[in-house]
């Protein structure tokens, strides 16, 4: 019996490690993380976003996001709390801007923006682009709670503006959906940890399949500790949107 | 004969003691309100200007924006020394220069985080830092090593951070992507108003690195001239020059730096273009303060002066209805009428000059005296004042300026009474029974 156990632990020591992703099957899991996500037509939901800052009151968001992959369209429409209500974000071309309706006015606002003050970055709630934005790099196959995850780094391509020049990520081998991300700063420094705990997949007409979405993600804030953000998307729709919405018009007649 | 007018006139006002030295003491009271409200406004513009101009601001700065796509400004020069060659060039009346850092940065320590406005210095190239700072806590020196902080003693409350703490500043580079770095405070310095309630300090390599900026970029050069009176003029001119040697200028425009960040990010333009501005301009979130005083010294002082007025016009009536039948007996005895209207209006002369000469001295008096008691200024007042203690700068040529000006109202208000006294026929002014 000694015998076969100290055959089996020698076994277990001489087994090969987990085989590498080489480059080329990370990039493929990380085009599937994209793909899986992507819907080649129009986007809508409804987003709660709360926030929990230190010495703060908590505040919840209530936001539309409107999306036109097709040719990157953007928009986010505050609807709660009241005096969130009517403001808005647009992106057009490569320009984010940002209105309020208290003064009327647009500001350009950077790509990298934090979304209404919290820790939610507008690549957040946007298409994913990992692929085309980032090199990857697999770095281990391990276990994140239940699941068997592969660890992938993303470091950002030459001349692409990004708000994190490095992420990491934890995506399930199983479903190819991101469980954790963790991002850094060009320093390395650990800006920010991200969950997502449930994903959702939604038929789209457009993609003749189907596009998954995370319902709810948790964001912590690694400078500044005790802060938190956590978003739940909610009523997605995939049906073409009205041709002239992604216009600073539009955006502005919600709040007349 | 001036003598002469002079000796009668001082004998019509002391005739009349208790009245004279009434209204004498009005004029006196105006005079001193003005030259300590005077003194104060002086004395904040003057803590205003020593420490803003060598904390936050040149008395001309060669500042401005870069733009890597149009909707993303940084306050960066780019090329800076080619800009500064070219200022020396331009600007003859050049005194010292220096060259900053501009960012911001959110610094979190282990139990806090403020937002912070950064200057990145080299403390060894800047004496006159040192005269303004005071230092709580550590050592100006230690400011010299990177990753190092000059925090002021409110921040460093707010922070709970105390000279040798460690502390992470968090803020994206030029190109938008998040970057941190890790700094220990070198230093603690004393309040200086409200510039250092957001206002931070590291050493420029420090800043850039957070920046990812190369060395041949910084963030605004600091123009000192021989004669701070001469900014307005030296920084048009400056504008026009840089304009004419090829750089691409922004409009005068009179607000701090950080308050254009909106309006040049919603401009369709990238790259470099520069900005010159004055330290008045840097400072017009501030000068409202001065703005206010001046406005509630001219309210008050008007006020004063309008009651003054009614007191000289009444003083000179009831005088000259008492010495009607005088006035009628030198009338007709020769004397012309433009020679009652000068003793009239020199008795009014007289009283204002001595109720002003009297005032002026009372206020220098206070006001040397409000300087020598030291009074510690209130912190919530600092704020505005700029001092931690109370400061009245007062100068001999405005003061010698308030007192000339009352007293020259004052002769000027007893024009109608002298007129009318003048104009009475030498019969009826004879005849008048009061």
């Amino acid at each position: 019996m000694k015998r076969l156990l100290a055959l089996l632990c020698l076994a277990a020591a001489l087994a090969p490690p987990a085989a590498a992703l080489g480059p080329e099957e990370t990039l493929a899991v990380i085009r599937t993380v994209d793909d899986r996500q992507r819907n080649s037509g129009d986007y809508k939901a409804l987003a709660y976003m709360e926030a929990k800052e230190k010495d703060k009151t908590d505040v919840v968001y209530e936001l539309v996001v409107y999306r036109r992959d097709q040719d990157q369209k953007l928009m986010f429409l505050f609807l709660a709390p009241k005096a969130e209500q009517g403001k808005g974000y647009l992106r057009i071309d490569k320009n984010l801007w940002f209105y309020d309706p208290s003064t009327g006015r647009w500001e350009r606002r950077t790509e990298r923006e934090r979304i209404g003050g919290t820790d939610t970055r507008r690549g957040d709630l946007d298409e994913s682009r990992l692929a085309e934005e980032y090199t990857a790099t697999w770095e281990a196959d391990e276990k994140l709670g239940r699941f068997q995850v592969h660890r992938i780094l993303l470091e950002v391509k030459p001349d692409v503006d990004v708000a994190f020049p490095r992420i990491r990520l934890w995506v399930d081998q199983e479903t190819r959906n991101v469980l954790k991300r963790q991002e850094m700063a060009l320093s390395g420094r650990l800006m920010r940890t991200s969950y997502y705990p449930r994903w959702k997949r939604i038929f789209s007409e457009s993609k003749k399949g189907e596009v998954w979405f995370p319902e709810e993600m948790r964001f912590y804030d690694e400078i500044e500790k005790s802060n938190q953000t956590l978003i739940l998307i909610k009523s997605v729709d995939l049906r073409p949107l009205d041709a002239n919405l992604f216009t600073k018009a539009w955006l502005e007649s919600k709040s007349r | 004969m001036l003598l002469t007018d002079l000796q009668i006139a001082a004998r019509n006002l002391a005739k009349h003691t208790k009245r004279n030295a009434f209204l004498g003491g009005a004029i006196a009271t105006v005079t001193a309100l003005l030259v300590l409200l005077g003194g104060l406004t002086a004395g904040i513009r003057a803590a205003m200007l020593e420490s803003a101009t060598t904390l936050m601001t040149g008395h001309v700065n060669v500042g401005g924006f870069f733009k890597i796509t149009s909707g993303t400004g940084f306050p960066l020069v780019t090329d800076y020394e080619k800009v500064l060659a070219n200022a020396r060039k331009r600007v003859p009346e050049l005194d010292y220069v220096t060259v900053r850092g501009r960012g911001y940065a959110k610094a979190v320590s282990e139990t806090g985080s403020m937002d912070l406005v950064l200057g990145g210095v080299d403390i060894q190239a800047e004496p006159q830092f040192r005269r303004v700072v005071r230092l709580v806590e550590g050592n100006l020196d230690d400011l010299a090593q990177p990753g190092t902080i000059l925090l002021f003693e409110d921040q460093a409350k707010r922070l709970g951070s105390k000279v040798g703490d460690a502390l992470t500043l968090s803020a994206p580079t030029a190109r938008g992507m998040s970057n941190t770095a890790d700094v220990r405070v070198a230093a603690v310095a004393k309040n200086v108003g409200i510039l250092s309630s957001f206002s931070a300090f590291l050493p420029a390599e420090t800043l850039r690195h957070l920046y990812q900026l190369n060395a041949s970029t910084t963030g605004v050069i600091h123009l000192y001239l021989a004669d701070p009176a001469a900014s307005a003029r030296v920084a048009a001119r400056l504008r026009g020059a840089l304009a004419v040697d090829g750089w691409r200028v922004m409009d005068a425009d009179p607000q701090p730096y950080w308050q254009k960040f909106a309006k040049v990010n919603s401009e369709d333009w990238v790259g470099q273009k520069l900005d010159v501005t004055t330290w008045e301009d840097e400072l017009s979130f501030l000068t409202w303060i001065l703005k206010a005083l001046q406005g509630l010294t001219g309210l008050l002082v008007s006020i004063l002066m309008v009651i003054v007025v009614i007191g000289i016009m009444n003083t000179l009536a009831i005088a000259i209805r008492e010495r009607t039948r005088e006035i009628g007996t030198l009338r007709a005895i020769g004397m012309q009428r433009t020679k009652v209207l000068w003793l009239f209006l020199l008795e009014a002369a007289l009283l204002g000059i001595a109720g002003t000469a009297a005032g002026a001295l009372a206020g220098v008096a206070i006001a040397a005296g409000l300087n020598a008691a030291r009074i510690a200024v209130p912190e919530s007042v600092q704020m505005f004042l700029m001092q931690q203690r109370l400061w009245l700068a007062v100068s001999p040529s405005t003061v010698a300026a308030y007192a000339a000006g009352i007293a020259a109202v004052t002769t000027v208000a007893a024009l109608y009474p002298a007129w009318y006294a003048a104009k009475l026929k030498p019969v009826t002014a004879m005849h008048h029974i009061g």
